[in-house]
C-alpha cells in the first residue's frame, strides 16, 4: 500500500501567558492510502492540534509530516497551499461554506482556484452534489441549507479536486444524532470507495466504523 | 468568479454598503470638482484671451488689460509703429472708460469701449451692423445696456461724457444711433457696456483721454512667433508692458494660486476620506469574514486570490461610487460655477470649472487607484490571516 501521509516526531507547543504549553509531544503516524483513521481523545489531547498540522495548516516545532513524500516544512506558502488545493480535502465542524455562494458554487470553487474552466467546474461540482445526495439543491445558498446538507456540500468540497486524503475535524460535531448518521453513512461510502480518511472526532459511533482508532492523551499517541 | 463573489458579498450589508458607495460618490464629486477648478478657471481664461484671434496684448507697464483705469499715451502713434512690425498682422487700440446716457431724465452710468472697428477683439455683433472706421454718430449696445436703456436698432441715445467735480466745464454731450447690438467677450455678468470709435470715446472723456489706450490688442501672423514679437515690442517700447496670452494666463495663475491650493487641499481631503472610507468598510468585512478567508486559505485557496477578492470590492465601491460621483461632481461645477461667475469685475465667458476628457480621465483615475490602494492594508491582512489560530478561535 502506497504511504499518503507520514508523520515523524511532531511536536507543538505555544506560548499561553507566559507559560510553555505542549500541545503535542512526539506524535509520530503513518497512514496508507484507503485507510479510514479515526483520532479520539478527550478535549485538550491534542487530536484538533495533529489535524492542522497534518493539513499543512500550522508549522510543527519540531518533526516532519510529508504528504505522497512531500515534506511540508520544506514548502513555501505558494506550493504549500497548492498541495493542500490538489492532494488535501478539509471538511470542518462548522461547515464553513461561503454564505454567499450556492451549493454548487461552493463545490466549483476548489476546481476555479485550481483554473478549471467553467463548464468542466459545473460538471464536476453536479457530479459531486448528486455523490453526496444534494443535486436537487445545487442552486441554492449555504444559508438556505440544513446543518447536515451544508456538510455534504462540504464534503463534495472537499473531494472536488480528487485529494490524496480527506482530514476532518469533528464532522459530526454540529448535527444532530439522525443527520450524523447521515454523515457517516457518507463517510462509509467513502471509504468504500477507496478514499482515505482521517477523522477526528469524539462520536464513538465514528470511532467504531473506522479502519484504525489512534487515541490520543496529553498530546501523545497512547493506542 | 471572484466578481459574482465581491458583489454578492457586499450585498450581504446593502445599507452599509450603500453608505460607503454614497460617501465614494460624494468624494469622488468633490475630487473631481477640485481637478476641474484647479486649472479650469485658466484654461477657460486663455481660450477667451485667444477667442478673436489677438495673441498678444499691449497695456500700461505692470498692469493687466483692464486690471486698473491706466492708459497708455501717444496711442495713434504706438499702434502704427506696432503694425509697421514684422509679424504683426493687425493691432487694434482699445480704449474703456464710464460714460452716461441720459435716459427718463436721469444719468444711467455706461461702460464705454472705443474701438477701432477694423481690429477689435471684444465683441461680437448679434444685431444690425458693426461700427465703420472714423463713424461719430453711431453706437453699439451690449444686451444688458440695450435692456436699461429701452433701446433698439436705430433708436438715437444721449451720451455724455465723464463727469468731473474737478472740472467746471460741463461734460460733452453726443447724440448717437443705435446701429448694432453686440456680445461683449469679457464682461460681467449685467454689465452695461456699449461700443464706439476710438476717437468718439477719447472726446467724450476729455484731455484726460486724448489720444489713449487702455490695451491694444495684437494680431500675429500665422506661423510667426509672438514671443518674438513681444520681444520687438518690449525693445521699441520698454515703458509699456506687452504679453502674449500664454504670459498673461501664468500672471492670472499666479493670482489664482490660492485657489489652486485650496483645490489641492479640497481634493486630497476628498482622497483621504476615500481611503478611509474604503478601507474601514473592507477591514470591518474582512473581520467579520476571517473564518471564511481561513477555510478558503485551508482548502487551497491561494493568498493572491484572498487579496484580489478583497481588492475587487473595494473596486466595487469605487467604481459605481465613482460615476454616481462623476455625474454628482458635474451638476455641482456648474451650480457653483454659476455663483463664481456671478462675482463683480469677473468676465461672465470664464468658467472656473471646465470639464475636459483630460481632466474626467485624471478624477476618474487618481480615484481608482486610491480605491485600489485603500484595498491594500484589509487584502494584506486577509491574505495573512493565520489559518489554524483562526479557524481554532471559530470554533465552537
Amino acid at each position: 500500500m502506497t504511504i499518503v501521509l507520514a508523520a515523524r516526531d511532531l511536536e507543538k507547543r505555544y506560548h499561553l501567558h507566559d507559560q510553555e504549553v505542549a500541545a503535542l509531544r512526539g506524535v509520530t503516524l503513518t497512514i496508507e492510502s484507503g485507510e479510514y483513521v479515526v483520532i479520539v481523545g478527550p478535549s485538550g489531547s491534542g487530536k484538533s492540534t495533529l489535524l492542522t498540522l497534518l493539513g499543512g495548516l500550522d508549522t510543527p516545532t519540531s518533526g516532519e509530516v510529508q504528504i505522497l513524500g512531500t515534506a511540508l516544512g520544506l514548502l513555501d506558502d505558494r506550493r504549500l497551499t497548492r498541495l493542500r488545493l490538489e492532494r488535501i480535502g478539509f471538511i470542518f465542524q462548522r461547515f464553513h461554506l461561503l454564505p454567499v455562494l450556492s451549493a454548487r458554487e461552493n463545490v466549483e470553487l476548489p476546481l476555479a482556484e485550481r483554473g478549471v474552466g467553467a463548464a468542466a467546474r459545473r460538471a464536476r461540482a453536479d457530479e459531486l452534489l448528486s455523490y453526496v445526495g444534494l443535486a436537487a439543491r445545487a442552486n441554492h445558498r449555504a444559508t438556505q441549507l440544513s446543518g447536515g446538507e451544508m456538510q455534504r456540500v462540504a464534503i463534495a468540497r472537499a473531494l472536488a479536486n480528487g485529494p490524496a486524503i480527506i482530514l476532518a475535524d469533528e464532522p459530526t460535531g454540529e448535527l444532530d444524532a439522525a443527520t450524523g448518521q447521515e454523515i457517516l453513512a457518507l463517510f462509509r461510502r467513502l471509504h468504500a470507495d477507496g478514499t482515505t480518511l482521517v477523522v477526528v472526532t469524539h462520536d464513538d459511533h465514528l470511532a467504531a466504523e473506522a479502519g484504525r482508532v489512534v487515541r490520543m492523551l496529553d498530546g501523545r499517541i497512547v493506542a | 468568479m471572484t466578481w459574482a463573489w465581491a458583489i454578492r458579498d457586499l450585498l450581504r450589508h446593502p445599507v452599509r454598503s450603500g453608505i460607503a458607495l454614497l460617501g465614494v460618490a460624494i468624494a469622488a464629486a468633490l475630487l473631481l470638482d477640485m481637478v476641474l477648478l484647479s486649472s479650469g478657471i485658466e484654461r477657460s481664461f486663455e481660450k477667451l484671451l485667444l477667442s478673436r484671434g489677438y495673441q498678444v496684448r499691449v497695456s500700461p507697464k505692470g498692469t493687466l488689460p483692464f486690471d486698473t483705469e491706466a492708459t497708455l499715451g501717444d496711442a495713434e502713434r504706438v499702434v502704427a509703429a506696432i503694425r509697421a512690425i514684422p509679424g504683426v498682422v493687425q493691432a487694434g487700440p482699445l480704449l474703456g472708460a464710464s460714460l452716461f446716457a441720459r435716459h427718463d431724465g436721469a444719468l444711467l452710468p455706461l461702460v464705454a469701449y472705443g474701438v477701432d472697428p477694423t481690429a477689435q477683439g471684444i465683441y461680437l455683433v448679434e444685431d444690425g451692423h458693426d461700427l465703420a472706421l472714423g463713424d461719430t454718430t453711431h453706437v453699439l449696445l451690449g444686451g444688458p445696456a440695450a435692456k436699461r436703456l429701452g433701446a433698439t436698432l436705430g433708436d438715437t441715445l444721449v451720451l455724455v461724457g465723464r463727469l468731473d467735480p474737478q472740472v467746471v466745464a460741463p461734460a460733452r454731450t453726443l447724440r448717437v444711433t443705435v446701429r448694432g447690438t453686440v456680445h461683449f467677450l469679457y464682461d460681467a455678468k449685467d454689465q452695461p457696456s456699449i461700443a464706439l470709435t476710438l476717437p468718439v470715446v477719447q472726446s467724450l472723456g476729455g484731455r484726460a483721454l486724448a489720444d489713449r489706450a487702455s490695451v491694444i490688442l495684437v494680431r500675429v501672423a500665422d506661423g510667426a512667433d509672438s514671443g518674438t514679437v513681444v520681444n520687438q515690442l518690449r525693445r521699441d517700447f520698454p515703458a509699456l508692458g506687452s504679453n502674449t496670452v500664454g504670459e498673461l494666463v501664468a500672471t492670472f495663475r499666479e493670482r489664482l494660486a490660492y485657489f489652486r491650493q485650496l483645490s489641492l487641499i479640497l481634493g486630497a481631503i476628498a482622497l483621504i476620506v476615500t481611503v478611509l472610507l474604503v478601507s474601514t468598510l473592507l477591514a470591518i468585512t474582512v473581520n467579520e469574514r476571517l473564518g471564511e478567508i481561513a477555510t478558503m486559505r485551508a482548502i487551497g485557496v491561494s493568498r493572491g486570490t484572498i487579496a484580489r477578492q478583497v481588492v475587487v470590492q473595494g473596486v466595487m465601491l469605487v467604481v459605481p461610487g465613482g460615476v454616481v460621483g462623476m455625474f454628482l461632481g458635474l451638476a455641482t461645477a456648474r451650480w457653483l460655477d454659476a455663483i463664481l461667475t456671478s462675482f463683480p469685475g469677473l468676465p461672465a465667458a470664464i468658467s472656473f470649472f471646465v470639464a475636459e476628457p483630460r481632466q474626467l480621465a485624471i478624477a476618474a483615475l487618481t480615484l481608482l487607484v486610491t480605491g485600489l490602494l485603500a484595498g491594500v492594508p484589509p487584502a494584506w491582512r486577509a491574505a495573512n490571516a493565520p489559518i489554524a489560530a483562526t479557524l481554532r478561535s471559530d470554533a465552537p
